[in-house]
């Protein structure tokens, strides 16, 4: 069974200019210590639907879905009291900027000891408070800060952005979550932290049997441990299947000129060369395409693309497309 | 810190250098001559070649300056023109009385002022939230001597249930000593003391309530709109989807965030505390700094006019230090800035 199995989730936003349909029957799959990678530009609605998974969704949203289960349960059917402690036991997101998500008025050891479980210290006043301490200094160094005691009484503000996006990630271990949602985490990082917290959160995934959703923008900074991956633009599935399958034989435009996009940064062009970008850019909310959305700026569009294409599946890959680029013949 | 530590004090030694350099000037500015205004002693006294002698009237100015603050530090503030008393030794009883006023006040607008914000804050945009700040907006639109006026005809002059003015019956019979009318009387030997702190209790009530009002309304309105905002910050979303409850949010969260940017405009409200306080202790006749400040004034009493300026200047001084003081400390971030 899928420890988080999501069909058709549909997220409206009420605007001064009308229902906005952001997300558009998204379909996500999450198996037990599985990386996911979510992939999509800015505008794709991929970190809307990470707030719809932990619930913290804003009143003027609508969520709807046929199916959003976790670990067998209803999430949309609970009440915000159920699930606000099903999602607060289960479930723990870092963000891309990990200062704002930490209080500057707190120290690292009050913040992490707030997210350990009451349930896990046990014992008297004094010997709680050693054994929480030790715990903090267990948290750090499990996401990899060996120097605990110069940041132990630290505040966010007088952290690097690496150590500080550590930080937010041991809070988010301390209550052991089956499920880590990280939306960006290494986004305008230098490249040697990005790195470090990519192996953290793959270690982690690795040894905590904790599942990883990795939202990012582009393909080149998804985790080379990725499982699965998702694309989505403008809150619509363009494809998912197995990270392999889809980056070696991408199915979908989409995919294909996101890979080429990220294998441009790597290989050098020809003086004055096209960029091998889409034409066109991201329509804003007011104005979304009907049919798929990606209609318009799409090389391979014609008119059959004002109607959404409706889910092909070949074996585990699943895409939305009138016009793949694989063979479709098996 | 220590930077920090250094660079308040740097800013609070040189405020206090100013504001002796004007209270000095103004033995200049004012009517007649510098020497008998900064002393108390006239010309046609048989002292005057003297103290003339000591203070250095015919040497130069700077001279003059740190003659000045020698004595001033000394505590030699010199004698009221119109009483003739030695201004050190009333400076502080007056300013004991007052701070009596301004302390209660000060605690009364926190506790209700702050708890009332941080209520208001949690129901944002309610009806509860709405009726406060509007009740907020009338209670700091208000007049204050009006105010008072208006209190004192309702609870002292129709309901009889508090006095006018005044700090106690004189019945009592308690003497002057520290200033302050509470400590007077645990320090005096009545009889009635239970009594006579019943009746300086109720003589506190209506002066203390009026001087509260504004600097109560201030903070709630600057606590709410603080808090609010914090609320929505992401650090404390976050520390809802990890499943904290509301209360816990609010107190470790919201609050303290909210109090670190609220303290930054709580001495521009011990300011405006001290300035109602001269017009309420004239109203009560309340012997404090700022009646006696009114007095003098009235009286052309030089001396005095000057060691109320200073005092009062260094009273909000002082307390500017310690709220920042206390900013560094319990909010680092603060010190970055």
């Amino acid at each position: 069974m899928q420890l988080l199995d999501i069909r058709n989730l549909t997220v409206e936003m009420k605007t001064p200019h009308g229902i906005v349909r952001v997300l558009d029957k998204v379909n996500l799959q999450l198996g037990k210590g599985e990386i996911h990678s979510l992939v999509g530009e800015s505008g794709s609605g991929k970190s809307l639907l990470a707030k719809a998974i932990v619930g913290f969704t804003n009143p003027n949203w609508e969520v709807t879905a046929d199916r959003l289960w976790w670990n067998g349960q209803d999430l949309l059917a609970m009440n915000t009291k159920q699930r606000r402690a099903v999602t607060g036991r289960d479930m723990a997101m870092i963000f891309q900027d990990p200062y704002s998500y930490l209080d500057p008025n707190s120290t690292v050891e009050q913040q992490i000891v707030e997210a350990i479980p009451e349930g896990d210290v046990r014992g008297t006043f004094m010997r709680r408070r050693v054994d929480r301490k030790t715990r903090v200094k267990r948290l750090l160094h499990r996401v990899g800060i060996r120097d605990h005691e110069s940041v132990i009484d630290s505040y966010p503000f007088e952290l690097s952005q690496g150590v500080a996006q550590k930080v937010s990630i041991a809070i988010a271990i301390a209550h052991r979550p089956r499920l880590l949602i990280a939306d960006e985490p290494t986004t305008a990082m230098e490249p040697s932290t990005k790195l470090q917290i990519h192996r953290l959160l793959a270690r982690l995934a690795a040894s905590q049997e904790m599942s990883v959703l990795l939202i990012s923008q582009d393909l080149t900074s998804i985790l080379p441990e990725t499982k699965q991956l998702t694309l989505l633009y403008c809150g619509q599935l363009m494809e998912t299947g197995p990270a392999e399958e889809v980056i070696n034989h991408p199915a979908h435009p989409y995919t294909d000129s996101m890979l080429r996009m990220s294998l441009q940064t790597q290989q050098e062009l020809p003086h004055k060369a096209r960029l091998p970008t889409l034409p066109g850019a991201i329509p804003t909310l007011r104005h979304m395409p009907i049919g798929c959305r990606l209609g318009p700026r799409c090389p391979y569009a014609q008119k059959q693309c004002v109607k959404a294409p409706l889910a092909t599946q070949k074996q585990q890959r699943v895409f939305h497309c009138h016009f793949p680029l694989l063979e479709l013949e098996s | 810190m220590i930077r920090y530590l250094s660079s308040r004090l740097f800013v609070f030694i040189i405020a206090f250098f100013l504001l002796t350099v004007f209270t000095f000037s103004l033995n200049f500015f004012f009517p007649g001559d510098p020497v008998t205004n900064m002393t108390g002693v006239r010309t046609f006294s048989d002292y005057y070649p003297v103290i003339s002698e000591i203070r250095g009237a015919d040497k130069n100015i700077a001279f003059q300056y740190i003659n000045y603050m020698q004595n001033l530090l000394s505590g030699n503030w010199g004698a009221s023109l119109s009483s003739g008393d030695y201004v050190f030794e009333h400076t502080y009883q007056h300013l004991f009385a007052s701070l009596e006023l301004i302390v209660g006040a000060l605690v009364l607008a926190v506790l209700i002022g702050v708890l009332s914000g941080i209520f208001a804050a949690t129901q944002f945009r309610g009806p509860i939230d709405k009726g406060v700040i509007s009740l907020a907006m009338a209670g700091y639109s208000i007049p204050v001597f009006w105010l008072a006026q208006l209190l004192i005809l309702f609870f002292a002059v129709k309901l009889d249930w508090l006095p006018i003015t005044g700090q106690i019956n004189p019945l009592y019979g308690i003497a002057p000593q520290s200033g302050s009318i509470l400590i007077d009387i645990v320090i005096s030997d009545s009889d009635y003391k239970a009594a006579a702190l019943q009746d300086a209790l109720n003589h506190l009530i209506l002066p203390v309530i009026i001087l509260s009002i504004m600097p109560m309304m201030l903070l709630l309105r600057l606590m709410r709109n603080a808090t609010q905002e914090m609320l929505q910050k992401p650090y404390v979303k976050a520390a809802r989807a990890r499943g904290l409850n509301e209360f816990q949010v609010l107190i470790k969260h919201a609050v303290p965030n909210a109090t670190q940017s609220v303290l930054q405009q709580v001495p521009l409200i011990f300011s405006l505390l001290l300035s109602n306080s001269i017009v309420i202790e004239s109203i009560f006749n309340w012997p404090g700094i700022g009646n006696w400040l009114v007095r003098a004034i009235f009286e052309r009493d030089f001396p005095v006019i000057q060691a109320c300026v200073l005092i009062i200047a260094l009273t909000i001084l002082l307390f500017n230090l310690v709220v920042d003081l206390y900013r560094g400390w319990r909010f680092p971030i603060v010190r970055q800035e």
